[in-house]
């Protein structure tokens, strides 16, 4: 930490006083484009459920999602403080770069974590919120604090924090779930091996520094390249059963068939491109198309289910 | 008068105006959550309860 951190926060015994970190410090703790995607996602759950929810309750619910969602990055923050530090990627955030304090982050993301289980609770039903609760531990605690540091299979398994978001969403709309969010977990759970990995093979300079057994540190590169082929190739056609499942039309039926092709062809490249800049270059277009590609998934889902632009197509599934 | 006793121990050192204007611009922001919060619960309030809440004898 630095010289101008220590002399803000700490008396003359070296105690913690507090740091001067302003609301946006306290926000980027939130991971903002984390909390964009669960919003997408967690509204895709909620507008393709079968049923409906009063539109003020939905918001807040919503709200308390995202917030959830944003407490346990929080927590995340506070745990990996010290990998973040050593990481060119996250040395800047709040609390490896001295704005906030460790302390002052684990209260804001407890805080956040009870208040966001409760408000759900209150506002939608039991069943949402406990799921809600479960989200947090999972990325919290199972993720962060255990399988990250221990297992290359990390990314894939606490994915499915990542994953639950739809579910929550079914769950505050029928008080239930059912297939409907169990296939859109799926899609993200599928989905995150493959985002995660065309990052951690041009960032595997960073996980080695931090002691992160990534997949291409543990497994070695070209394994890590057939992992995200393989992924993909799940991934693609379990992205196209909404529409065969009657809640996806055929907007969503072309846009998930032509961003899939997209997501097979652009992970073939990395695959088949190997060495120097080209496969760096490879790598982090199958990362930045593959956001988009959920991104557009759920926002055509919502579209077709919230806005009625929904040409039905017959349920040839579900 | 009498001179500061040496060994008193210096209070830690006070916050720049700079980290003032930082910490009041977090106290404002803070306070709008607060606000914020407090429509939230009345709006969803309202919303839970229905318009049922003004059907009852006077």
């Amino acid at each position: 930490m630095s010289a101008a951190f220590d002399q803000i926060t700490q008396a003359d015994d070296g105690v913690a006083l507090s740091s001067t970190g302003e609301a946006r410090d306290f926000f980027a703790l939130l991971k903002p484009r984390v909390m964009f995607l669960v919003i997408v996602t967690a509204l895709g759950g909620m507008v393709a459920a079968p049923g409906a929810v009063n539109p003020v309750i939905g918001f807040a619910a919503l709200l308390a999602i995202s917030v959830g969602a944003g407490a346990s990055g929080c927590l995340n923050m506070w745990w990996d403080a010290d990998i973040d530090a050593v990481m060119a990627r996250t040395a800047g955030r709040p609390i490896p770069a001295g704005r906030i304090l460790p302390s002052e982050a684990l209260a804001f993301g407890l805080t956040l974590s009870v208040g966001s289980v409760l408000v759900l609770g209150l506002v939608a039903n039991l069943l949402s919120a406990a799921m809600l609760a479960f989200t947090i531990f999972f990325y919290a605690v199972v993720y962060s604090m255990w399988l990250k540091r221990a297992t290359p299979q990390n990314i894939v398994i606490g994915g499915a924090a990542g994953a639950f978001p739809p579910m929550i969403g079914e769950a505050v709309v029928t008080g239930d779930f059912g297939l409907t969010s169990i296939v859109l977990f799926a899609i993200i759970f599928l989905w995150t091996p493959p985002h995660f990995w065309a990052l951690a093979l041009v960032k595997s300079g960073d996980y080695a520094r931090a002691g992160i057994p990534m997949l291409p540190n543990v497994a070695g590169p070209a394994a890590t390249r057939r992992q995200i082929v393989a992924y993909t190739l799940v991934l693609a056609p379990v992205a196209v059963l909404p529409a065969l499942m009657g809640f996806g039309g055929l907007i969503y039926l072309i846009v998930s068939v032509v961003t899939g092709l997209a997501m097979i062809g652009l992970s073939l490249r990395v695959l088949r491109v190997t060495e120097g800049e080209p496969a760096n270059k490879a790598a982090y277009a199958l990362f930045g198309f593959s956001i988009l590609y959920l991104f557009l998934l759920f926002a055509v889902l919502l579209a077709e289910n919230g806005l009625g632009l929904m040409w039905a197509l017959p349920k040839v599934l579900g | 008068m009498s001179p500061a006793p040496q060994d008193k121990k210096q209070p830690p050192a006070p916050f720049s105006p700079e980290d003032m204007a930082r910490r009041n611009r977090r106290s404002v922001a803070l306070a709008l959550v607060l606000g914020g919060l407090v429509l939230f619960f009345f709006i969803v309030t309202l919303a839970k309860t229905g318009p049922a809440i003004l059907n009852r004898p006077l």
